[in-house]
């Protein structure tokens, strides 16, 4: 079929009522489009002008006279001189380790509960679970008080290592029901299989489960890595002068603040949001099953 | 059928469902809740009373047996050791042994028995704090624990003043009620373990004895090292996990429910005052005080209104977001379906830090575009002319622009504003999430309809909705328990303000400068009291961390009730 019989088809098969159909579902998405991205717009072009003050950031971002100078800002300017790196570096690698020992300490501690509870039936196992299930509706922040004057007791303060091992307890419980949801589904006849060929549990864990499970530690194991750099209650409690990025922004964004400085706040966090972005999007596949897998599971 | 009848019988039908599938259900779980609670005091009762009566028994019919239980019970490990089975002996005795080692070191013991006791001694009449001055960890916890502290700074003690700290005679330092407070809370959770591994040692002594005497020999180790590897194979793994959780999620929290029994604000400074057990004053405070209490109905009502709104408009959002792209009218169905999900992408502290920029009073992106458009005085005025409760949504700003989230006349805007913000962070996932169903959706149902002559319309009525419903409708729930706790929500868009007029806020509260803002929730109002340094308020904020516990735990095992693949668990 050539173009022009196409569009001739196109043309025939044209009613008013998928006109006007048309012209409101595109209406209404092109709308959306519109209210999604201005914000990301402004953000974008606040970060790249050399503005000092929002009410010089142009709402139509103007691509002519767009600067780096505040990226450069970002990368250089340091609150003392003995530091390496500048402070937003520093904050910046500051959460990369958390996030890193998180990702580890998560993913292999909940596979392996996980792997109990779908697998395996124990005295008290209903209670275990029941009590995870309590504690993972409560925001871990309800024990911060406690945390903070155990910390400064114990002289934690301001110790990235403690406060990773916050974010494993906080975020087992959750991980846990969604791990065991997923191995319920892997077959038990391949671990029965296995068994009988001489495997011991813990084989059966490393060389059946976990290989199959992949997809889902997938799931928990970007979740743990965001976790750090998106969390302000806790590192503004138990790291009260150390910064993460999270503490390290809030500081600049708030117009009550004294050190409010809006072009800086976007600068940062657009910094933070594209690589966060492009894992979100990359993973989508991976981080939508885990979020229907939690679900419809618990 | 007319006009009438038939939307009678869509009412009864709205009806009975909201009978059967909700009050009934509600109704069954409160039933269950209740006859839950009754059994678990019941049988706890029993146990109590049965005590006693049991091991009488157990001492008259297996006397030797009853014996191996008792020397366990003396010495824990001793019992094993009379059973040959040393391998089991070790490990206990070691976790007594270890315990006993930290109270010792940690105590005072030596200054004691040396004679310190002679050289200072207690006034005649004068109270003598033996386990204060030279307890260990755990006695010196649960002393703390009970009395939170005795002495201040200038005290006199055993005829020498107390001071703030004193490195050598330690009991000469004034006491910290926080601290005592927080090592008796681990001292007396460190102890419920020790007691468990008692309780475990006692009895292994007496059933291992019946078990050696019917089978004739005692486990060597090696087959008692693989047995407990492959039987208790599934508590060894979750122990690591187990410990993180009862340290840094059990232990604290228990911390902060104590806390609400107590006299603890921040005006209590350390060395100088000590904080007391006051049982239940502060709920007395919170629900008993009028103003207190309006407060908390204020608040209370708000995060409630607002995690209901703020889940159900972006199911909605969602949903129809789906439906449309996924319909057969749009043709670049991938590019919006990347498009649309940019907020679910962008992480959402970003987001609402970057909302708050959009809504700032000057030069926010809100106010800029309008000035552009030369509508700020429009919309203003537009948006004053709408009186809520008497009262003009926006207030007067000095320079004309509109005041988005700190109009402190009507805080009505700024939460209009909050769930506007969440609906547009909040759509995408539900989008996702539907578009995930839709593709779920078997296609031999549409064949069917097909065959069955369906219009397009009753295929979307019939099998489409429906199915889509069923399959989402319980994460409602689960977001609606998250919007419960979204500090992040309100403290980064808003921060809780605008606050109340100062003329609305009564006198004992302003006292304190604990009152919330007018678009804070529970959680971040309880932030506020705890962190913020001119409140720390830690009692009242542990009163309303318990009710918080209280109401989510309810809809969280609620929730639970109704998965069946959880009670199917054996």
């Amino acid at each position: 079929m050539t173009v022009k019989e196409r569009i001739n088809r196109f043309f025939r098969r044209l009613t008013v009522k998928k006109v006007i159909i048309g012209v409101l579902v595109y209406g209404w998405l092109g709308l959306m489009l519109v209210i999604v991205f201005t914000p990301v717009l402004w953000m974008i072009s606040a970060s790249f002008t050399d503005a000092t003050q929002l009410s010089q950031v142009p709402v139509i971002p103007k691509f002519s006279e767009w600067s780096i100078v505040n990226y450069k800002e970002l990368f250089t300017e340091k609150s003392t001189n003995t530091q390496a790196f500048s402070d937003y570096i520093q904050a910046f690698l500051t959460t990369l380790m958390i996030a890193v020992t998180n990702t580890i300490l998560v993913v292999s501690l909940s596979s392996l509960v996980g792997f109990a509870f779908s697998r395996y039936r124990f005295k008290g196992k209903k209670r275990v679970l029941l009590t995870m299930m309590g504690l993972q509706m409560f925001p871990s922040f309800m024990g911060m008080l406690a945390l903070f004057m155990f910390f400064r007791q114990f002289g934690l303060l301001n110790n990235p290592f403690a406060l990773t091992l916050i974010y494993v307890a906080g975020s087992i419980p959750y991980n846990t029901f969604i791990v065991r949801g997923f191995m319920r589904n892997i077959p038990k006849s391949l671990d029965e299989a296995a068994a009988i060929d001489g495997a011991t549990n813990l084989q059966v864990l490393i060389r059946i489960i976990i290989p199959l499970a992949v997809p889902i530690m997938g799931f928990i194991a970007v979740n743990a890595f965001m976790q750090p750099w998106l969390d302000y209650i806790l590192p503004s409690v138990i790291m009260p002068q150390r910064d993460t990025v999270a503490i390290w922004l809030f500081r600049f964004m708030d117009p009550l603040g004294h050190e409010y400085d809006p072009i800086k706040f976007m600068t940062g966090a657009l910094f933070l949001a594209v690589p966060i972005m492009l894992v979100q999007i990359y993973m989508q596949k991976y981080l939508v099953y885990g979020l229907t897998q939690g679900a419809e599971k618990g | 059928m007319d006009q009438e009848s038939r939307f009678k019988r869509g009412l009864i039908k709205v009806g009975s469902f909201l009978h059967e599938r909700i009050l009934m259900s509600v109704w069954r779980f409160f039933k269950q809740l209740v006859l839950g609670i009754y059994n678990f005091f019941k049988r706890l009762f029993l146990g109590i009373v049965n005590f006693f009566p049991k091991i009488y028994h157990a001492i008259k019919e297996e006397p030797k047996a009853a014996l191996k239980g008792i020397s366990s019970f003396l010495l824990p490990g001793l019992g094993q050791v009379r059973n040959k089975q040393w391998y089991k002996a070790l490990p206990i005795f070691l976790v007594f042994f270890i315990f006993i080692l930290i109270e010792i070191f940690t105590s005072n013991y030596i200054y004691a028995i040396s004679g310190e006791i002679q050289e200072f001694p207690a006034a005649a009449g004068e109270p003598f704090y033996f386990f204060r001055d030279y307890g260990g960890f755990f006695t010196k916890g649960i002393w703390g624990l009970f009395t939170l502290g005795k002495l201040v700074l200038g005290d006199t003690y055993r005829g020498e003043t107390i001071v703030i700290f004193d490195k050598i005679f330690t009991w000469k330092s004034a006491d910290n009620s926080q601290v005592l407070l927080g090592e008796g809370t681990i001292a007396i959770s460190l102890l419920l373990l020790l007691g468990a591994t008692w309780y475990f040692a006692i009895k292994d002594a007496f059933q291992s004895h019946i078990d050696i005497r019917e089978t004739g020999e005692v486990e060597d180790y090696k087959t008692f090292i693989r047995r407990v590897w492959d039987d208790f194979f599934a508590y060894i793994i979750i122990i690591p996990a187990v410990i993180l959780i009862v340290f840094f999620t059990l232990i604290p929290f228990l911390f902060s429910f104590l806390v609400a029994f107590t006299s603890w604000t921040g005006r209590v400074s350390i060395g100088e005052q000590l904080f007391s057990w006051q049982g239940l004053e502060t709920f007395k405070l919170v629900f008993a005080n009028p103003d207190w209490l309006k407060f908390f109905g204020d608040v209370l009502w708000w995060t409630i209104f607002y995690a209901f709104m703020s889940s159900v408009t972006v199911y909605v959002l969602g949903l129809i977001q789906a439906l449309i792209i996924e319909s057969k009218y749009v043709v670049f169905k991938r590019f919006f379906r990347v498009m649309l999900i940019i907020p679910w992408a962008i992480p959402a502290l970003i987001s609402l830090m970057l909302f708050r920029n959009v809504f700032a009073d000057n030069f926010g992106l809100m106010n800029q575009i309008l000035y552009e458009a030369d509508m700020t005085d429009t919309v203003r005025e537009f948006l004053r002319g709408i009186s809520i409760f008497g009262k003009p949504l926006v207030g007067q700003a000095s320079n004309g622009n509109v005041l988005w989230l700190t109009s402190p006349d009507n805080g009505l805007l700024a939460k209009s504003i909050i769930i506007i913000v969440n609906l547009w962070i909040g759509y995408p996932y539900f989008m996702m999430l539907t578009t995930g169903v839709l593709g779920t959706i078997p296609a031999s149902l549409y064949e069917a309809a097909d065959i069955d002559g369906a219009t397009d319309t009753q295929k979307f009525r019939y099998i489409t909705f429906p199915w889509v419903l069923r399959a989402t409708a319980p994460v409602i729930i689960t977001t609606f328990t998250f919007n419960f706790n979204n500090f992040g929500a309100i403290y980064f868009l808003s921060g809780g303000g605008p606050g109340y007029p100062t003329e609305a806020i009564p006198q004992s509260v302003r006292v304190l400068g604990a009152a919330p803002g007018q678009t804070d929730i529970l959680i971040s109002w309880i932030y506020k009291l705890t962190f913020q340094s001119t409140v720390n308020q830690y009692n009242l904020a542990s009163v309303y961390s318990i009710l918080i516990f209280i109401f989510i735990g309810l809809v969280a095992v609620y929730n639970l009730s109704k998965l069946k693949s959880f009670w199917e668990e054996e």
